[in-house]
């Protein structure tokens, strides 16, 4: 029986339509796994020494087991976000003459293998190897490695009662909240005793039992769930979502584009994709901590100039390259009703000027790195909302690709959206602002770098029709292909 | 209302759609029937400029489809699950298509409520989105829609399909009523021939893209039509 699911699976893989990808893409995507798988590597090898370097006094593994726990919960929330549940290849073997036992193996079976639960293999094993290289007790050291592995494992089965119970989820996160209150007003630091439950792990290697029976349990309460629930109309479907009531006509503000935007923040707010874009475009405000943090890069100001065309262009960029598969579920019908693509596009540009905006506000508290820094992620929202707005519009209009709103895009087998010409699209985006920038810091000196920077972003703020109008033409060209290349999934 | 000449669409060397000419007067009811692949829907997405025409034109009360846009304010279709918003509530979908055809929300409200015994009490207020709703409740949303902004011409691809047969009695009746009385055209297709003999005035077949038959309907009509499928 499982040879048949076994092949199942791999038909499943192969046949799956980031495979039948032109080879660049192929080749592209294998570079970026090995680049994330490497990087992940060196990190994990690299971590021993660089807390060796860094906290000379404590043993790297005690610092490790104390702020481990922050790596779990980053896990979870990533879990929670991206992870999309096998579930719904369920009903095709409901049917046929299968114990019902073995499917529910199969199905937990399968998370097991989820990419998510490679990452800490990824990071910790290395760091594992170079503890063993430099002289930490053997059994020790293996014992903690594969606690971390059935602590990863749970979360795994436990993502899979979050997303399937409120209840869980609600207890899971008041728990949270919880403590990261007491722990943040200097209650009780709850991070000690979880720091010692960890070390414990390493200095008893036999405590290795209890992530195992963690593990196990969750797979049995999950088991359990799932046999209970193998049904139709329960836990084996998607839930019907529950209608949250939005009243939006305050929108009715904006005239003949209120249809439009009424209807894109419904979607956005409804839908799994586009929710998970709006968090990821969220995470994109703090880029600028990496490169404002360091002193290599005050040196190298265009890369300032970077970081900071993404602490407000986050949505733009995510959402705005995708434009009109948004709507590629529907597309058939914007096309064949009484829409003209102008305000189609307008409400688009709109949408991502709004979030533009909101980002800015969000970043004020940058001004602690300075006005310097502070007035470049000005100029940057303005170069935004004036020009990279509307080369991503023009970008989208390259881009067939459809999306299922209401379905998570799974790491690492997503590639919709992602093709050659969507790259040359993008470097503009970065690559421009780094010039106009860099230009005149050079020449003259950070200040007409950064007013260059806004001025044309204002310019192209004043063309804004004239970009309108020839986007729109690009797109009036492109309608016959794009309903094709929309209607192939949809 | 609708004239088609010279009309044809290929694909590579495939030829799936060859009308040499065909005229469609205002208020008629057109019933298209054909078997799979017979080029019924590639038929309305031309008419709706979904794809190109390889040869030809149609020409919606005078506007050429392929070239100008102007007959899409008095055109409305629902052709398959594509024309709806799956994330929105069947009212806000009403409204959605109201404001785009210039009707504010009395007026969707008004149109709206004359079909109350044709949503059978599952389509209003229910709470749910379009996604989430059986396939013939999503049919019956997308068929209301598609009468939204008093349209001139109607498209509906297999409007009988997947509907219960209350229903389809009631929009058998619908039909009639919007081709006869309000003179609008309506154009549908359907694998059903009963249903097409009763509500069509005028029945085409269409076999491997071509026009085969052209027939006004009447009391021998359905024979003939069953005769000529039986082959």
């Amino acid at each position: 029986m499982i040879k048949h699911f076994l092949t199942l699976e791999w038909k499943q893989f192969f046949r799956a339509s980031y495979f039948q990808k032109g080879i660049a893409i192929k080749i592209l995507l294998v570079l970026g796994a090995l680049y994330f798988g490497g990087s992940a590597i060196m990190l994990g090898a690299g971590m021993f020494f660089i807390m060796r370097e860094a906290i000379p006094n404590t043993d790297p593994i005690v610092i490790v087991n104390n702020v481990i726990i922050l790596w779990f919960l980053f896990d979870m929330v990533l879990r929670f976000f991206m992870q999309q549940l096998p579930v719904m290849n369920v009903k095709p073997l409901m049917v046929i003459p299968i114990k019902r036992n073995t499917v529910i193996h199969y199905l937990l079976g399968k998370t097991t293998l989820s990419f998510f639960n490679f990452i800490p293999i990824f990071i910790f094993l290395p760091f594992s190897i170079v503890l063993l290289f430099n002289g930490y007790p053997f059994f020790n050291v293996i014992c903690w490695f594969l606690s971390v592995v059935f602590i990863t494992l749970s979360i795994n089965y436990l993502n899979f009662l979050i997303n399937k119970n409120n209840a869980v989820f609600y207890i899971l996160v008041s728990t949270i909240a919880i403590l990261i209150g007491v722990q943040y007003f200097n209650i009780y630091d709850v991070f000690e005793p979880i720091g010692v439950a960890f070390n414990a792990l390493y200095n008893q290697k036999y405590l290795v039992v209890l992530p195992m029976a963690l593990a196990g349990l969750m797979y049995y309460i999950n088991f359990k769930f799932i046999r209970n629930g193998f049904y139709l109309d329960d836990a084996v479907t998607k839930k019907a979502q529950k209608v949250s009531a939005t009243d939006l006509s305050w929108m009715n503000r904006f005239g003949s584009l209120a249809v439009f935007l009424k209807n894109d923040v419904k979607m956005i707010i409804r839908n799994a994709r586009p929710k998970q874009v709006l968090m990821m475009s969220f995470l994109f405000l703090f880029y600028g901590l990496i490169f404002y943090t360091q002193d290599t890069y005050k040196q190298m100001p265009a890369f300032l100039a970077f970081a900071s065309m993404f602490v407000t262009g986050g949505f733009l960029m995510t959402f705005g390259q995708l434009v009109p598969s948004w709507d590629s579920e529907y597309y058939k019908l914007l096309m064949s009703q009484n829409i003209p693509y102008r305000k189609y596009l307008e409400s688009k540009w709109y949408l991502m000027v709004v979030a533009v905006a909101i980002s800015f506000v969000l970043s004020t508290p940058y001004l602690y790195f300075g006005w310097k820094i502070f007035g470049m992620i000005a100029a940057g929202a303005l170069f935004n909302v004036g020009l990279n707005s509307f080369i991503t519009l023009f970008g989208g209009a390259l881009n067939r690709v459809p999306i299922e709103l209401n379905v998570k895009a799974k790491a690492f087998s997503n590639t919709q959206g992602f093709n050659p010409t969507q790259m040359l699209i993008a470097l503009p985006k970065f690559v421009l602002p780094m010039l106009l920038f860099y230009i005149p810091y050079k020449l003259i000196n950070f200040e007409t770098g950064i007013i260059v920077l806004a001025l044309c972003g204002v310019l192209g703020i004043v063309f804004k029709n004239f970009f309108l109008s020839k986007i729109e033409s690009v797109y009036q060209k492109g309608k016959y292909k794009t309903i094709a290349a929309f209607a192939e999934k949809a | 209302m609708i004239s088609v000449s010279n009309l044809s669409k290929q694909y590579k060397t495939v030829q799936v759609l060859h009308i040499e000419n065909l005229e469609i007067p205002k208020g008629q009811s057109f019933g298209l029937v054909g078997n799979n692949g017979a080029g019924k829907t590639t038929f309305f997405s031309l008419l709706l400029d979904l794809i190109q025409p390889t040869t030809g034109h149609i020409k919606n009360n005078d506007v050429l489809v392929h070239e100008s846009e102007d007959w899409k304010p008095f055109t409305s279709s629902f052709i398959d699950e594509s024309f709806l918003i799956g994330y929105l509530t069947a009212e806000e979908y009403f409204y959605f298509i109201g404001e785009l055809r210039g009707q504010n929300k009395a007026d969707v409200d008004a149109l709206v409520s004359q079909f109350e015994d044709f949503f059978h009490g599952e389509i209003l207020n229910q709470k749910k989105y379009l996604r989430d709703l059986s396939k013939g409740n999503q049919k019956k949303a997308g068929i209301v829609g598609a009468l939204i902004g008093n349209p001139e011409v109607i498209i509906l691809d297999e409007p009988f399909a997947n509907l219960d047969p209350t229903t389809q009695i009631r929009l058998k009746k619908i039909i009639k009523e919007l081709a006869e009385t309000r003179g609008v055209t309506v154009l549908i297709s359907s694998h059903d021939l009963m249903h097409v003999t009763d509500v069509c005035e005028r029945i085409v077949v269409l076999e491997k893209g071509e026009v085969i038959m052209d027939l006004a309907t009447s009391e021998a009509t359905l024979r003939e039509l069953e005769a000529h499928f039986a082959g």
